[in-house]
């Protein structure tokens, strides 16, 4: 990498920068607000830039400082809430490990940040599998049998591969979590009238639980207890809205189908 | 023992969908594997639900937070993972169910079992976070040898 001899006032801008986009990264990917502002405050205190303050919430950065050059740096990113990508949290982690060790100058943090950016997903076919293996074992955790587990593991991969291939851009989270419960209810009970599984209980209650939203639930309640209360209650009112559509979409389902309406 | 099984395995299924990096996927699954052992065997002590689900997020949150320190990751990787065994997912089925076919006495019985369940897991959550980051690092590295100097221990 060509490394450029900068000014005090850009070099401080640099690693302003680097510090946005490392909690862009952390915040977008499902980490804690607490870890978001720590790690932004590490990367200034690491490079000496002093006049940086930073203000995190669930969805939005804001960050100034006023480098002893005179020059000011002024930045504000909206950050909707996106899927969690775990990995990127424990790369910019590591990342910001090794900076403390003195591995980095700015510009390379910048680089090696635009790679985690960058970092491959999951090929599909194994996600849509990892969700069919979590239903169908969760299934049997609540007391399925094993031809209850592998209608379940066939109703999540349907659901998994209903998420990825059709709709996640387009929907809501609210629409997307009702027909989500409503798709698997409809797959488990035509399994069940086919003759296929003994409980239809257990087999919904395990091919529901990948529509469970796991991260927007346990973070919410960290940062509660971090006493950041505003982002705390923003995602556990995310978390709680994502139960009631999965709620309703089952329940909508069974009606329909108690009702006779489909057959 | 087969249901143990499949709370690991089914915890590392969820690894995988939260895109963990591979090399952690045991650890999560042992997460959720611990998780669910000690639910169960207060559910088999004659524990209440909501009281196996304090003590079982507990675990979780204690194992999350040494393996924090052991992998070098941060904790909420295999807290996010190991806690979904717990997650009242079977609760919000059986509220909606009750709902629907017009039991309103099971339904709101359920409907509070899983609100009592969420609050045990938050307040397990928020008491285990409040134990200084410390104690888990003296623990596994030994005395003094804390080796990121002031890295914060990844709480």
């Amino acid at each position: 990498m060509e490394l450029v001899a900068v000014s005090r006032g850009e070099a401080d801008r640099q690693v302003m920068e680097c510090a946005m986009d490392a909690g862009h990264i952390l915040l977008e990917n499902g980490a804690e607000i607490d870890r978001v502002e720590e790690t932004m405050d590490r990367i200034c205190r690491h490079y000496q830039v002093t006049g940086s303050s930073f203000f995190v919430l669930a969805n939005g950065l804001f960050a100034s400082d006023e480098s002893w050059s005179g020059g000011a740096f002024a930045d504000c990113r909206h950050i909707p809430v996106h899927g969690a990508r775990l990995d990127r949290v424990a790369a910019v982690n590591q990342l910001s490990r090794e900076m403390e060790e003195g591995l980095y100058i700015p510009q390379e943090l910048q680089e090696k940040l635009k790679a985690v950016r960058n970092m491959p997903e999951k090929p599909i076919w194994l996600r849509i599998l990892a969700s069919g293996v979590g239903s169908g074992c969760f299934c049997v955790l609540f007391g399925g049998s094993w031809m209850d587990c592998l209608v379940s593991f066939l109703a999540g991969v349907v659901l998994y591969a209903f998420s990825l291939l059709l709709v996640r851009e387009r929907l809501s989270k609210l629409i997307f979590s009702i027909t989500g419960g409503a798709l698997v209810t409809l797959v488990c009970t035509l399994c069940f009238r086919l003759g296929l599984g003994d409980s239809l209980s257990h087999m919904i209650v395990g091919a529901v639980i990948p529509l469970v939203p796991g991260v927007a639930f346990t973070n919410g309640i960290r940062d509660i207890g971090n006493e950041d209360y505003i982002a705390g209650i923003v995602r556990l009112t995310d978390a709680m809205m994502v139960f009631l559509g999965i709620a309703s979409g089952v329940g909508l389902m069974t009606m329909f189908l108690r009702e006779g309406w489909m057959w | 023992m087969v249901k143990l099984l499949m709370a690991g395995l089914g915890t590392a299924a969820f690894a995988v969908l939260f895109s963990v990096p591979a090399s952690l996927y045991i650890s999560c699954g042992l997460t959720g594997a611990a998780g669910y052992l000690v639910y169960a065997l207060l559910m088999d002590a004659g524990f209440s639900a909501t009281m196996a689900t304090f003590f079982a997020t507990v675990a979780v949150v204690l194992l999350a937070r040494f393996l924090a320190v052991w992998r070098k990751a941060p904790s909420t990787i295999f807290l996010i993972t190991g806690v979904f065994p717990l997650v009242p997912g079977a609760g919000i089925y059986w509220t909606s169910y009750y709902l629907v076919t017009g039991q309103m006495r099971p339904a709101l019985e359920s409907g509070f079992a899983a609100v009592k369940a969420a609050v045990a897991i938050v307040l397990a959550m928020v008491m285990i976070f409040e134990i200084p980051g410390r104690v888990f690092h003296v623990s596994l590295t030994g005395k003094g040898r804390i080796r990121h100097g002031n890295h914060r221990d990844n709480p």
